[in-house]
């Protein structure tokens, strides 16, 4: 369904996206997780066709985007981020109007817009102006603005920013009945349980390149222990760390500004009680420790050294 | 065509959904109209009393005044140079025609013959001004039919002017004569009210109409058209295509209003068709020039109004471009509401063809290109 090959994009001398390579099979749910700036938003946007790609491909039904814009256009339902609506108009008048775009016959939107006001819940407020709407509502006619041409693709940047749980689990339950119904999904998040829950294959990307790709299964194979144990000291001392870097079943030591150190712990080996000694021996006080579970904000935290939601 | 015309009639659906509009579109500049035209009296009760003084004493002179006295709008006073200054003095005249000594060589020469001195600070000097010259014209065509005769008569061009004006009634003048259903007035009151008010009100809401196309960008609407197969073309047409009607719609019913209310009578609806479209490209071209260069509507709104009003002032929308001094005339060339308020002058008060027009259509499209071309290229490039 979508092939980016090497894909890179620059703005002058600042290379943004740094060589991205994935693919996405036809009716899977694809995740795309990164940190605020990472780069999903400019690689959506390539996809999308809104921004030339300086290298690489990306083809949509093997169709390059770029030469070929009108017919992948045609294909994909675009959710993006901002609530991009006509706030005095109603949802009725909204919908009708983006299907339209989409080259839709009066008739054909009409009826069409009926039918994914009942997809998105809100039928009874067909006729209600958007500016009346609460957030949530806002966000599931921005969803079904995406889905008035009944895409193959749909690509979903961020659409849960800011609203309330019930609205939230709608539009997941819509997105993950239309999945089941065939649809391809590519929901972009940094909410990672979101990810978690629609997607079953996942790619990370940070700073313009891709860190890991793959089922969830195979991102938890990755983690082995997958724990991070989080600790904020007083007098922070170089030799300390060294000396933590040296206790068994300790992967990696990461230190983060205000004197807050990560270990990432190999395996399931107790060790807290092990850094409790080592401090106390080395005079440095403990303040906070917190030990976090292996999952995909984990793992990010492994490959990165840095919190998916920064 | 489908897409255009869908982004086309949406927008317009949305304009007319907002009633604040119908209040900038008709109400505010109605209600300018009446106050202003209130303020400068109305078209058809105009009088001035002016004191006439004939420094040259000739027959030729003598004509003048008679053609002069001619006039149903101004009350001549033949009076020797001294009286007319105690007259102008005492504020009983409101100000002085002076027939110029050697009045005949100064014609002849095409020099100005005659002076006026309006009271100090009257504001309908131009007006007066400009009633002198219409009756002037009506001296000019023989002076120049004189000019001619001399050379065939072989004789000087007095004594053809002076067989001539004996004569007038009985020989057609061979000067081509234009056809016209004007009322010899000079445009003022509400007719002067009503075509400036509407250049400034169909500005200003064009203003608020290009606003959404920032309006657009801002909220993320402009991003997701071009996710969808629309082109730039495309989306630039249906924007452009609203903005044209909606401005049309708003001129149109200005004029029906005027002509209702104040029996305003905006001459040949052809040359008029012409002249409202070329100043709408023009007035819409401003406004996606101004939304190209800021980035919210807040920025436009303040910097487009200030542009607004400050070239309505310059180019003769609110008071008569020939009230202001003649530095300030020539600056008023470079602004459209000069080339617009020439038109529709031309139109109202000398019943203007196509044909007398032509200029002022010629620069409304001149700067019409200039700021659609830099408006269009500063949209691209966002």
């Amino acid at each position: 369904m979508l092939t980016l090959s090497n894909v890179k994009k620059g703005f002058g001398a600042h290379e943004i996206i740094k060589g991205i390579s994935f693919q996405v099979e036809k009716g899977e749910s694809f995740g795309l997780l990164g940190p605020n700036g990472a780069g999903k938003s400019t690689l959506i946007s390539m996809i999308c066709g809104l921004l030339p790609y300086g290298a690489g491909e990306i083809l949509i039904n093997g169709k390059l985007v770029g030469r070929h814009l009108k017919e992948t256009k045609q294909i994909i339902g675009v959710v993006p981020q901002d609530i991009a609506l006509y706030p005095t108009m109603s949802a009725l008048d909204n919908l009708i109007f983006w299907g339209r775009m989409y080259g839709l016959s009066g008739n054909t939107a009409k009826t069409r817009a009926k039918e994914v006001l009942e997809e998105v819940g809100l039928t009874e407020r067909a006729k209600g102006r958007i500016e009346t709407f609460s957030g949530g509502m806002k966000r599931r006619i921005n969803i079904g603005a995406a889905l008035m041409h009944e895409p193959q693709l749909l690509i979903m940047d961020e659409p849960t920013v800011g609203i309330d749980p019930q609205s939230r689990n709608h539009i997941l339950e819509t997105v993950k009945t239309l999945n089941e119904q065939g649809m391809t999904v590519i929901y972009t998040s940094h909410y990672m349980e979101e990810v978690e829950y629609l997607c079953k294959r996942i790619a990370i990307i940070d700073d313009g390149k891709l860190i890991v790709s793959g089922t969830q299964r195979d991102l938890s194979n990755r983690l082995a222990g997958g724990r991070v144990l989080k600790l904020t000291v007083d007098s922070l001392r170089p030799s300390f760390i060294e000396q933590l870097k040296q206790l068994n079943g300790v992967e990696k030591v990461i230190v983060q500004p205000a004197e807050e150190i990560d270990v990432h712990l190999q395996s399931e080996m107790e060790i807290v009680s092990d850094v409790i000694l080592l401090a106390s021996r080395s005079g440095i006080a403990i303040h906070n420790m917190q030990l976090k579970e292996a999952n995909l904000e984990t793992l990010f935290l492994q490959l990165t050294g840095r919190s998916l939601r920064e | 065509m489908k897409k255009v015309l869908s982004i086309c009639l949406f927008e317009i659906r949305r304009t007319f959904k907002k009633k604040s509009a119908f209040v900038l579109m008709f109400g505010m500049p109605l209600l300018f109209t009446f106050l202003f035209g209130s303020m400068f009296g109305n078209d058809t009760a105009v009088s001035f009393r002016i004191a006439l003084v004939d420094e040259d004493q000739t027959s030729l002179s003598k004509d003048i005044i008679h053609k002069l006295m001619l006039d149903e709008m101004i009350t001549y006073e033949l009076v020797a140079a001294s009286e007319a200054k105690e007259l102008l003095a005492n504020k009983e005249v409101q100000g002085i025609v002076r027939l110029e000594k050697g009045i005949a060589t100064k014609l002849r020469n095409e020099e100005p013959a005659i002076s006026f001195q309006p009271s100090p600070g009257m504001a309908t000097a131009p007006l007066v001004k400009q009633q002198v010259n219409q009756a002037m014209q009506g001296v000019d065509v023989y002076v120049e039919a004189a000019q001619v005769g001399s050379l065939y008569f072989n004789e000087s061009w007095e004594s053809v002017y002076e067989r001539l004006t004996e004569n007038e009634g009985q020989i057609q003048v061979w000067t081509e004569q234009k056809t016209s259903t004007s009322t010899g007035n000079p445009m003022m009151g509400i007719s002067y009210s009503s075509a400036g008010f509407s250049i400034m009100f169909v500005m200003i809401m064009m203003l608020s109409m290009t606003g959404i196309l920032l309006e657009a960008r801002q909220t993320g609407i402009w991003l997701r058209l071009f996710t969808t197969p629309v082109t730039r073309l495309q989306v630039m047409l249906g924007y452009f295509l609203s903005f044209f009607i909606v401005g049309w719609i708003q001129f149109f019913l200005l004029i029906l209003l005027s002509s209702t209310l104040f029996d305003v009578n905006w001459g040949s609806p052809v040359a008029l068709f012409l002249l409202v479209t070329a100043l709408l490209l023009c007035v819409v071209g401003l406004g996606i020039a101004i939304a190209g260069f800021v980035k919210t509507v807040e920025q436009q709104n303040a910097i487009g109004t200030l542009v607004i009003i400050s070239t309505c002032m310059l180019g003769g929308v609110y008071w008569p471009i020939s009230m202001v001094p003649d530095a300030m005339q020539k600056i008023a060339n470079f602004v459209p509401q000069t080339w617009a308020m020439e038109g529709f002058t031309t139109l109202i008060t000398e019943g203007g063809t196509i044909g007398d027009i032509l200029m002022p259509i010629a620069m409304l499209l001149g700067f019409a290109a200039i700021f659609l071309s830099v408006g269009l290229s500063r949209m691209k490039a966002v």
